[in-house]
């Protein structure tokens, strides 16, 4: 009798288990029977991150749940424009929008987003199996709000990297010619002085090869010059936040206790502008896209990279012609900087990227919960980290093919993961576009040279606080 | 009367479909420029500041560059149109082999979208890569940078405006040209009039209308021009391609500065009426009085 029992126990446990296992394998396509008929729409910049997301991840969601996405991919500027006018008119067009780690708390400030961890706390049928908000790498923490809730489910993070070509560093011709001309070896720099002089001896050694000592994301008329300076050079001499103190009453000139004036950013500035004129010469109108492919042509023997472009040009033979000879560094700093940094004050360098957020104003908003975990979940990492380089989650180090790639990038997500926490996203500000385009006619100035840079800080630390006092922020 | 009625009654769509679309947006953006509204501001409501928005203009040196570079913008892109689509017109009119294939493609650029032309004219003009730079570089020794020099970067974005749009005015001209009586023409010749007299005399008033007509929507045109410059230059070197439609775009986008964004439209469009009058009164008026 025990005997039946016990095997009676056992037949019920199987049973019970394997009624149980279609269910969890199944999450998604009964989450997704409710809303049959809804199509979610987003909107994004168009990188390679988010066109995976488009290309691949929206088409699987919509296979697994029968819910269509229809992700619209745009530029920058486009895609700020419609999303903002939509949440703003509250005309509810979009279920997720791009939001870029600088952005995030202006659009906290305006309660433009839904509370994903909130949201999910509060309707548990929604909650992915496969979802965890503890898997995310420390890039979330920028999009949580004073509470800890998470705002936008991160997508892409990316560090703005020091590439430089293997093959001219390390080739012995160069390298004897390198030690003749100063004396040193040739290594990827660490200090701004040996940065200047490997540039230099590069533009020079390049005459009549069409190679040049460094990148230079210096537009005379697009932020990306502006953006450079204050995310990628200014750091490195130990101004941070763009010179602006917050706690000091929104301070950015010396005089008022901000720094975005001072000796240091002065020097900043000079240093920069000088790469600038070694620099190729389609610099003058390069943005954070065109350094890129500055580099991936072989034009450049080092320079300042974002994140994002560093799989494509160092592993795409149809778009990069340095592929196999890229290295990747800390980018140079002031001495004592990183040591200042690695202490825990400041950051050397820019620690880019983004998250799709929900909008208040979205009329799918649980539809498009879902589709957010979907692609939150480690079991899609791997493959959108390979495409897009980008890792925002802390399993994805561990995937073999992120390993492989990262080999190829000469450890760049192994720097992401290690000194990840060198680097820093942008100010906490809520008026990042405001202040930067209140500043950055004069900057533009400066490089056209019809100001002097020092004067030319001066003018932009008065007009920062200028804007700050008419904004409200600076009292 | 029953005839005026329904010509009210075929009138109300497309009276209330302007009144949506053009008059209610106009109202709103007169209200908002006596507004202080900057919806990122630390309080983000928004002020009634009556004209301050107006007076803040007077002295805002970017907006008073802006209106200049856009005028001298203006003023060589529609004069350049209206002289090579005049002459291109005059080309048309006589048979050469191959006049239609010729006045198909010369026409081509019309069907192009301004920020495709934009970025056909910057991957030419990119410094060391574009084929201009290259070709400038190589056969005249002229180093070509619209990143960097300012006077350049305006000039192409001039070039690019008249390689977009003179088409439109070949196409104007030339209808007008084709329209004209042979009569006058038959008479001067016969009376021995040299070409400049036949010119100005008889077919410069003759298409004055057309060139009038033209003038007016290349000149509104100009004024307001965004996407190709945005895509060119972005308003760079420095100002120096910051035409006053960008100008607006970065105050109302990027700074969300909504109040004084719309004061510089209510301006720029009265300067727009201001000017289209004046040139209305200085060329059609006395003619029209003496006559």
């Amino acid at each position: 009798m025990r005997h039946h029992l016990k095997a009676g126990g056992a037949t019920l446990l199987i049973g019970l288990l394997a009624g149980s296992m279609p269910a969890l394998a199944d999450f998604w396509s009964d989450a997704g029977a409710k809303f049959q008929g809804v199509t979610l729409h987003g909107v994004t910049e168009s990188t390679p991150p988010s066109n995976y997301v488009k290309d691949v991840l929206a088409p699987e969601f919509t296979e697994k749940t029968g819910i269509k996405v229809e992700i619209e991919t745009t530029s920058w500027d486009q895609m700020y424009d419609k999303a903002i006018k939509d949440m703003e008119a509250g005309t509810g067009i979009y279920d997720m929008v791009y939001i870029e780690q600088d952005i995030i708390y202006a659009y906290l400030a305006r309660n433009f987003l839904v509370d994903i961890t909130k949201a999910l706390a509060d309707d548990p049928s929604l909650k992915a199996p496969d979802f965890s908000e503890e898997a995310f790498t420390s890039f979330a923490d920028y999009f949580k709000n004073a509470d800890g809730d998470l705002m936008g489910l991160p997508m892409e993070a990316f560090i703005k990297i020091y590439l430089y070509r293997t093959d001219l560093f390390n080739d012995p011709e160069i390298q004897a010619a390198f030690k003749e001309k100063t004396g040193k070896d040739l290594k990827p720099a660490t200090t701004h002085e040996e940065y200047t002089e490997i540039a230099e001896f590069f533009t020079e050694w390049g005459q009549g090869k069409d190679i040049w000592g460094t990148t230079a994301q210096a537009h005379t008329g697009h932020p990306a010059s502006w953006y450079e300076f204050f995310e990628s050079i200014a750091p490195t001499f130990g101004v941070y936040n763009w010179g602006i103190d917050a706690d000091n009453n929104y301070a950015a000139s010396v005089a008022n206790g901000g720094r975005m004036n001072s000796d240091e950013a002065k020097a900043a500035l000079k240093y920069w502008l000088h790469l600038r004129d070694i620099a190729p010469p389609e610099s003058a109108a390069s943005t954070w896209t065109e350094t890129a492919t500055t580099f991936a042509a072989g034009r450049a023997a080092q320079g300042l990279i974002y994140g994002e472009n560093a799989a494509w040009i160092a592993s795409d033979p149809e778009k990069s012609r340095v592929v196999g000879n890229v290295g990747v560094a800390l980018p140079p700093t002031e001495p004592g900087v990183l040591e200042q940094v690695e202490a825990g004050e400041g950051y050397i360098g820019y620690y880019d990227g983004g998250a799709f957020g929900l909008p208040i104003t979205s009329k799918n908003q649980e539809a498009a919960l879902l589709f957010l975990q979907y692609i939150g979940q480690d079991s899609v990492q791997g493959p959108w980290a390979v495409a897009g380089s980008r890792i925002t989650n802390t399993a994805t180090y561990d995937d073999p093919a992120v390993q492989e790639l990262d080999k190829k990038l000469g450890g760049y997500f192994t720097m992401l993961r290690d000194q990840g926490k060198l680097f820093a996203g942008a100010p906490p500000f809520p008026f990042h576009a405001q202040v930067r385009e209140a500043t950055a006619p004069i900057f533009y100035e400066i490089l056209t040279g019809a100001i002097e840079p020092d004067a030319g800080l001066d003018q932009m630390a008065a007009k920062a606080e200028e804007e700050l006092t008419n904004l409200g922020y600076r009292k | 009367m029953r005839s005026n009625k329904v010509g009210w009654l075929l009138l109300t769509p497309t009276l209330l479909l302007l009144g949506v679309f053009g008059i209610l947006p106009f109202i709103y953006v007169l209200f908002l420029s006596f507004h202080q509204w900057n919806p990122f501001g630390a309080s983000p409501d928004r002020i009634f500041i009556w004209g301050n928005n107006f007076r803040r203009l007077v002295f805002d040196g970017e907006f008073l560059l802006s209106i200049w570079v856009t005028l001298k913008f203006a003023f060589f892109a529609v004069f350049s149109e209206i002289v090579i689509g005049y002459l291109l017109a005059q080309l048309f009119m006589r048979e050469f082999p191959g006049r239609a294939v010729f006045r198909t493609i010369h026409t081509l650029p019309l069907i192009v979208a301004p920020i495709v032309v934009g970025s056909v004219w910057r991957l030419m003009t990119t410094p060391s890569i574009g084929i201009i730079p290259y070709y400038a570089n190589q056969l005249f020794g002229i180093d070509i940078n619209i990143g960097r020099d300012a006077g350049t970067a305006f000039m192409f974005t001039v070039i690019m405006d008249i390689w977009h749009w003179t088409p439109l005015v070949t196409l104007t001209l030339l209808a007008a040209l084709l329209s004209l009586p042979k009569e006058p023409f038959e008479q001067a010749q016969i009376d021995g009039a040299s070409r400049a007299q036949i010119f100005w005399h008889i077919t410069l008033p003759m298409i004055r209308p057309a060139i009038l007509a033209t003038v007016f929507i290349r000149l509104m045109d100009a004024l307001r021009t965004v996407d190709e410059v945005w895509m060119l230059t972005g308003g760079g070197p420095g100002a120096a391609t910051r035409y006053i439609g960008l100008h607006i775009w970065k105050v109302v986008f990027p700074k969300t500065d909504y109040g004084y964004g719309s004061a510089i439209s209510v301006i720029v469009l009265y300067l727009t009426l201001v000017m289209c009058w004046m040139l209305y009164v200085g060329l059609v008026a006395p003619r029209n009085k003496g006559n």
